[in-house]
């Protein structure tokens, strides 16, 4: 069992860092060329030099490209129509045709917008010398600065999103197993007899967890500053306040799940249930911002809301404690909140 | 390898059977011959290795060296063979606390193949002999302690074993319900079906066609009950006196006194065999000591004297002679 | 067969006589179904953002209207000065400023490229990625019009100018409705969710109780046990799988273009692969908590994570590319987006069909022989 509670984390971190902190990129691109020209031959090189594309098939006709689009094998394609290097040559208007795969949203808008920049770019190639008579080059220069993470690698703010969900992990789902497996076996009872407090009982349960926990992280953000090479900004302090903070409301959620159960494997089957929304609906993978209204002021509820943009605005950005008042109030007011409830049913509980 | 006339003289054939966990030896090298039909009985202090044996000639544990044929089958190369003509119950509680009683026996029946047709008839009879009828549709988790075993040990009857592995079967059971429990287990010695028990109880023990002592993982001693009684060297009186406690270093200090045991409020006095007028010798040191005698009788040799007094004796053989030694009842 | 029957009635009754876990197993994920259902996009809208001004003319007060307008971003903070912006981004009220330069209108009116900034808190990747893609799109926008609407000034036409531009089309999903895109691949996950620890407790909590032994005793085959264990859950699983597929079409509006048939088929063997990995946990798992815990690592993440469910396997590195191939979900996910988006048919479909079927085996195979006839 301890081994896999330290196996864990790192497991979570290479994996998330891995694949949730991967850029898009090599997406799938179908290439439909009906004209074979240097010029259509020059517009394929485009999208592929960039590493964003690579080109997974070349359908001859529309049914093929139809069947390569259905069966998965290309998420975009391009379809080049005949008589493009043509038009190029004699400096008319052109088309091409740009096919996203609607069925996986993220990956073509994102798609759809490098394939649309690359179109520009090679608008400008094309036709920068020699501009036809009356139109100018004019147009929108617009530079994009990416502050305090010049790579824009996602990885860079998914480790310190990481060290938050790993202590809600950790906490809530051990912590609740192993109160349950005490009722289960019916040691409980045994402790009842026993002149101990229901403080010290539960304390006594709770600092190995708090301890392990604690563990947990230091060697997440270790291993994740030193194998992801991100970069770290921010001030222990801050970050360890917030997370000891946030420790509380994952306790109290631990708390009352094993309320809740009366077996470990129903305790370990909510306690998935209840990290998974929070995993998707807290800002930890999908932006907050593009929630539906409703939902959006659900989760000002979460508590991990909080503790990821105080985890990431610090990792990242060094913000101290005055910037992030605001968050740090709301998730110690709902920390404190959930823990002392928790905590009040528990020992009701244990009372009876 | 199976006997081809299918009639096997001994329903165990223990060879050499040994099993270590680490660097323990839980079952030493164990060698004996179990007959058909025979009510067996395995004494031995907790940690004597009882459990490990019952549980490798039960097929549910690999022995670590040695061999053991059941009705000439082996249980390290051929347990399949070996499954369907046992049954086992263990000393926790082994069935589905989830399940009713009916369920619990309906679910056994099926699983150990039970022709559909007997199952009903077999499952009444069992559950009239246990007393559990009207218990039938009850949980298991909710029966008494009693009543838990009696169903455990109708489970193991259901398929109709010609060999039965009981593990400590009456432990935590009222004794009314183990008086009951030891009924049955007559009736199919009756049916000649074999049954292989540990105990921890003399009068259990008692009650078998041999019994054998077990220690640290070696058989000590084998014999009818009658016989290990035998083999006590020495007789026993019963001394009924007041403070038998401060009474006892009075008694050891006689020199025709072997040892003593506490019987309830009784002391068990072994004294040598040829010790002629001991009873009038203890029932005189008591009294110029002070104390209130009410009886000094002779009394019959029980398991419990034959248990105290063999097994350091034979314990303190074995470590220092070889196998020849070690008795094995002829 | 008879055996089997058994073992699977004994399985369905522990089932039903444990409510909480029937209440955890039907109500939650048709909770989670509707949550992500409903909340879940990648399309960044209304992305917090700051304008700053440093031009002052028409035409950078046109392009931020632009901005304004666009449903992306959502303008809720003017800046005055570039020192600002630094603490705009540190307290977090925005994710973006943009910029325009002093002398955008001119440089336009003039025909040269008018300047922008797009500043972006790269502290959510996320965010500031797409942020940037959709503001670099809406400027070379504002600009081509730009372009078009000078050209017809000096009298020309914006057609015989020349210019490659580009007709995206959108196939499966035209509306770009998330929903369509998540409800089969969320089948996935929550139904992995469920039937991974199902099985995975199962053996161990025999152990635990030492009913185990009375089943070593018993003349049960290992095939027949394992069988006998996945059939109820398979049952329920399936259940699942049609109740959240049918909640999809019919809440939700998601089309259903395939074949019933390569779907009802390829969930039974998913779920015969999901159930036989929590088998193959609960065969050598010694304690109820080490096989939760394991079939949460084997089960629940790889399948959230490596199975393209959200993240795209094309833009992992390659070893974990080969890894998720390991995975059964990977092949699953393929076929219920492909059945309920696309249409496919046998001919397009039978890789996956079969990597599944192959799996299946495998693995019950697998856990058949890991499981200890004796301790």
């Amino acid at each position: 069992m301890l081994p896999i509670l330290f196996v864990m984390p790192i497991v979570q971190l290479l994996l998330f860092g891995y694949v949730v902190g991967a850029d898009v990129r090599n997406l799938n691109l179908a290439v439909l060329d009906s004209d074979n020209t240097a010029q259509s031959h020059q517009v394929v090189d485009a999208f592929t030099s960039t590493g964003y594309f690579t080109v997974s098939a070349r359908p001859d006709t529309d049914a093929r490209l139809k069947d390569a689009m259905d069966g998965g094998q290309a998420v975009i394609a391009i379809t080049i129509p005949k008589g493009l290097g043509d038009s190029v040559r004699q400096k008319r208007a052109a088309q091409i045709g740009i096919i996203i795969d609607g069925s996986d949203s993220r990956t073509s808008q994102v798609a759809a917008g490098y394939a649309q920049g690359i179109i520009s770019s090679l608008n400008r190639d094309f036709y920068s010398g020699g501009a036809p008579p009356g139109a100018s080059p004019g147009g929108v220069n617009a530079q994009v600065r990416v502050l305090y993470n010049p790579t824009l690698r996602a990885v860079n703010s998914m480790v310190p999103a990481l060290l938050a969900f790993i202590l809600l992990m950790s906490t809530s789902s051990v912590m609740s197993q192993a109160i349950v497996k005490e009722r289960e076996k019916g040691t409980l009872e045994q402790l009842f007899v026993t002149p101990i407090g229901r403080t010290d009982y539960l304390l006594g349960k709770l600092i190995p967890y708090i301890g392990i926990a604690v563990i947990q992280v230091a060697v997440t953000f270790v291993v994740g500053v030193l194998w992801f090479q991100v970069p770290f900004n921010g001030s222990l302090l801050v970050m360890g306040s917030g997370l000891m903070l946030f420790m509380l409301s994952a306790l109290g959620i631990g708390m009352i799940v094993s309320l809740l159960s009366r077996t470990r494997q129903q305790s370990q089957q909510t306690s998935m249930f209840l990290q998974m929304p929070q995993m998707m609906l807290s800002g930890f993978i999908f932006p907050i911002a593009a929630f539906p209204t409703w939902l959006y002021y659900l989760t000002f509820l979460i508590p991990l809301r909080y503790i990821l943009v105080i985890v990431r605005s610090n990792f990242m950005k060094g913000s101290s404690f005055a910037a992030l008042w605001p968050q740090f109030l709301a998730m110690g007011v709902f920390s404190i909140a959930i823990f002392l409830f928790g905590l009040s049913r528990f020992r009701k509980r244990l009372a009876d | 390898m199976s006997d081809p006339t299918g009639i096997v003289e001994n329903a165990i054939d223990v060879r050499a059977l040994t099993r270590t966990f680490r660097e323990v030896t839980a079952v030493d090298d164990v060698t004996m011959t179990i007959p058909r039909g025979e009510v067996f009985g395995l004494v031995g202090p907790d940690g004597a290795g009882k459990s490990t044996l019952i549980r490798m000639l039960a097929t549910v544990l690999a022995p670590t060296s040695g061999e053991a044929l059941v009705f000439g089958h082996s249980v390290v190369s051929d347990p399949h063979a070996v499954k369907p003509r046992i049954g086992y119950m263990s000393q926790a509680f082994s069935l589905y606390g989830d399940l009713t009683v009916q369920e619990n026996l309906d679910f056994f029946a099926e699983l150990r193949g039970v022709p559909r047709r007997d199952m009903a008839a077999r499952s009444e009879r069992l559950l009239e002999f246990s007393g559990l009828t009207e218990f039938r549709k009850r949980q298991a988790q909710f029966l008494s302690g009693g009543m838990k075993q009696k169903l455990a040990l109708a489970a193991t009857l259901i398929s109709e074993p010609d060999l039965l592995f009981l593990d400590e079967p009456t432990t935590g059971v009222d004794p009314v319900s183990r008086r009951e429990f030891w009924r049955i287990i007559s009736g199919l010695h009756r049916q000649g079906i074999t049954v292989f028990v540990a105990t921890p109880y003399m009068d259990e023990a008692d009650r078998c066609d041999e019994i054998a002592f077990m220690t640290q993982g070696r058989i000590i001693l084998r014999d009818t009950p009658a016989g290990m009684k035998q083999r006590v060297p020495g007789r026993v009186i019963e001394v009924a006196v007041d403070d038998y406690h401060e009474a006892m270093p009075v008694l050891r200090a006689l020199p025709c006194v072997s040892s003593l045991e506490i019987s309830g409020e009784m002391l068990r006095v072994l004294v040598a065999k040829d010790a002629g007028q001991c009873e009038s010798t203890l029932r005189d040191a008591l009294a110029s000591a002070g104390f209130a005698v009410h009886h000094v009788t002779p009394s019959a040799t029980d398991l419990e004297m034959a248990f105290a007094t063999l097994i350091p004796a034979a314990r303190g053989a074995a470590d220092t002679s070889d196998e020849d030694i070690l008795a094995v009842a002829e | 067969m008879r055996r089997i029957l058994a073992i699977a009635r004994k399985e369905f009754l522990h089932i039903i006589r444990d409510k909480r876990l029937l209440i955890v197993i039907l109500v939650m994920p048709l909770l989670q179904l509707f949550l992500y259902a409903y909340a879940l996009s990648f399309d960044v809208k209304q992305l917090p953002t700051a304008t700053l001004d440093l031009d002052h003319t028409t035409t950078s007060r046109q392009y931020l209207d632009a901005l304004q307008q666009s449903s992306y971003f959502k303008v809720d903070n003017v800046l005055t000065a570039y020192s600002q912006t630094d603490s705009a981004f540190e307290s977090n009220t925005d994710k973006v400023v943009v910029v325009v330069s002093a002398g955008f209108g001119s440089d336009i009116a003039a025909g040269r490229a008018g300047n922008i900034q797009i500043l972006v808190d790269g502290s959510d990747a996320n965010s500031a990625q797409l942020g940037s893609a959709y503001a670099g799109a809406l400027s070379r926008v504002f600009g081509a019009n730009v372009a078009v609407s000078q050209i017809e000034q000096k009298g020309g036409s914006a057609s015989s100018a020349g210019g490659l531009s580009a007709a995206v089309r959108t196939w499966y999903n035209p509306e770009g409705v998330s929903a369509a895109y998540f409800v089969p691949g969320l089948i996935v996950v929550l139904v992995t969710m469920i039937t991974v620890l199902q099985t995975a407790n199962t053996l161990v909590k025999e152990k635990e109780a030492g009913t185990y032994e009375q089943l070593i005793v018993s003349p049960i085959s290992r095939i027949e046990l394992m069988v006998g264990k996945i059939a109820p859950w398979a049952g329920i699983g399936a259940l699942e799988i049609i109740i959240i597929a049918l909640i999809g079409i019919l809440a939700f509006g998601i089309p259903f273009r395939g074949s019933v048939l390569i779907f009802t088929l390829s969930s039974v063997l998913y779920v015969i692969c999901t159930l036989g990995m929590g088998l193959i946990v609960s065969a050598r798992a010694t304690t109820v908590d080490s096989a939760n815990q394991l079939a949460a690592l084997i089960g629940f993440l790889p399948t959230f994570m490596l199975s393209g469910f959200v993240f795209p396997l094309s833009s992992m590195p390659v070893a974990l590319q080969f890894f998720s191939y390991l995975f059964p979900a990977r092949y699953f996910m393929v076929i219920t987006r492909t059945v309920f988006l696309k249409g496919g048919s046998l001919a397009i479909l039978w890789p996956q069909i079969a990597a599944l079927a192959l799996f299946a085996t495998v693995i019950v195979v697998l856990a058949a022989s890991l499981y200890r006839e004796r301790a």
